[in-house]
C-alpha cells in the first residue's frame, strides 16, 4: 500500500488530516496505540518463546 | 530501484524499532509488572493471615509438631520467603506450581515436593532474570545463609548447607526428598532453590540446598536471621 513516491510512513503522513501540528499529534497517538497493543498483547505472547522461563529442573 | 531500496529501509527501521521495544519489554517492563503483581500477592497473603483464614496455630515450636500438609492450590500464594543475603528488603511470595503463569507472579513451589516445614524436600524455583529478577544474586548465596519463610502462623528458618551448585536442566534428582549430591544421607526437612544459569541463558540450573534449622510461631516475633 506504500506510495510510489515516499513509502509507507510518507503515505500515512500525507493522509492524515489537518496541518503539520495536527498531523504530528495524531502520529503520536498512533505510535502510542501501536506500542500499547505490542506491550499488552503481542509481547506477552512472544516472551514465553524465549528461554527466560526455564528455571525449573523438570521443565513442567 | 529507488522504490525497492526505500521499501527495504522502511522495513528495517520498523523491524529494528520492534526489536528495541521488545528488549525494553523483556528487560524492564516485565520487572515493573512483576513487582506490582508480587506486592499484590503479598498483600493478599497478609490480608488472609490477618483474618486468620489459614489454619489455626498448631503448637509450633519443635519441627516435629509442624502442621499437617496444607492443601496448596495451584497458582495461589501460601508463603513469603525472606533471604537476608539477597537484601534486607528482599521478600517474595511463594506460589503453588511451577507453570510459566505462576512464575510471573512470584517464586514457584514444585507441586510434587513436600510442603513447607514438612518432612521431605520443599523445592522452589524462581526467575533469575526478567519478571523482577528475584534470583539475580543467586550465586552470592553461601552455606550458612538463612532462608526464612512464613505461612502466616509459623516462621521457618532454613540454613543453606550446600551453596550454588551447577547442574543440567534434566537433573530432577536435585529436588528428591533426599537430594543426591546435596550431601544429605538421611531423610529430613530440606529446602531446595533452583534457578537458571547462566544469567541470560538456559543451558544449566543453579541449585542450593538447605535444612530446617528452627521454627517459631509468628507471635514470638521475627526469627533472629531477620532482625537487623
Amino acid at each position: 500500500m506504500g506510495d510510489e513516491r515516499d513509502g509507507m510512513y510518507g503515505w500515512i503522513w500525507r493522509n492524515l488530516p489537518g496541518n503539520a501540528w495536527v498531523k504530528a499529534l495524531i502520529s503520536l497517538v498512533l505510535v502510542m496505540a501501536v506500542v500499547y497493543v505490542l506491550f499488552q498483547f503481542v509481547f506477552p505472547w512472544a516472551e514465553p518463546l524465549l528461554p527466560f522461563n526455564d528455571v525449573t529442573v523438570d521443565n513442567q | 530501484m529507488r522504490v525497492f531500496v526505500r521499501t527495504v529501509s522502511e522495513l528495517f527501521i520498523t523491524v529494528g524499532t520492534l526489536i528495541v521495544l521488545f528488549v525494553v519489554y523483556v528487560l524492564f517492563w516485565t520487572g515493573v509488572k512483576a513487582d506490582g503483581v508480587m506486592d499484590d500477592q503479598i498483600d493478599r497473603l497478609q490480608e488472609q493471615w490477618s483474618k486468620g483464614a489459614v489454619h489455626e496455630p498448631s503448637g509450633a515450636g519443635a519441627p516435629a509438631s509442624a502442621p499437617k500438609p496444607a492443601a496448596y492450590r495451584y497458582g495461589r500464594p501460601f508463603a513469603i520467603m525472606y533471604i537476608p543475603r539477597l537484601g534486607f528488603t528482599w521478600n517474595k511470595p511463594v506460589l503453588e506450581g511451577t507453570g510459566t503463569d505462576v512464575l510471573k507472579k512470584g517464586l514457584a513451589h514444585y507441586a510434587r515436593t513436600a510442603g513447607l516445614g514438612q518432612e521431605g524436600n520443599f523445592a522452589v524455583a524462581g526467575h533469575r532474570r526478567t519478571y523482577g529478577d528475584p534470583f539475580k544474586d543467586f550465586p552470592k548465596l553461601r552455606s550458612g545463609d538463612a532462608v526464612v519463610l512464613t505461612d502466616g502462623t509459623t516462621w521457618f528458618t532454613y540454613l543453606i548447607d550446600k551453596g550454588p551448585d551447577k547442574t543440567v536442566p534434566s537433573d530432577v534428582e536435585v529436588i528428591d526428598p533426599v537430594p543426591r549430591k546435596s550431601g544429605y544421607t538421611r531423610p529430613g526437612r530440606y529446602l531446595t532453590l533452583t534457578t537458571r544459569d547462566p544469567e541470560w541463558g538456559h543451558s544449566h540450573r543453579l541449585i542450593v540446598w538447605a535444612h530446617l534449622d528452627s521454627t517459631q510461631p509468628v507471635e514470638a516475633g521475627k526469627p533472629r536471621a531477620l532482625r537487623r
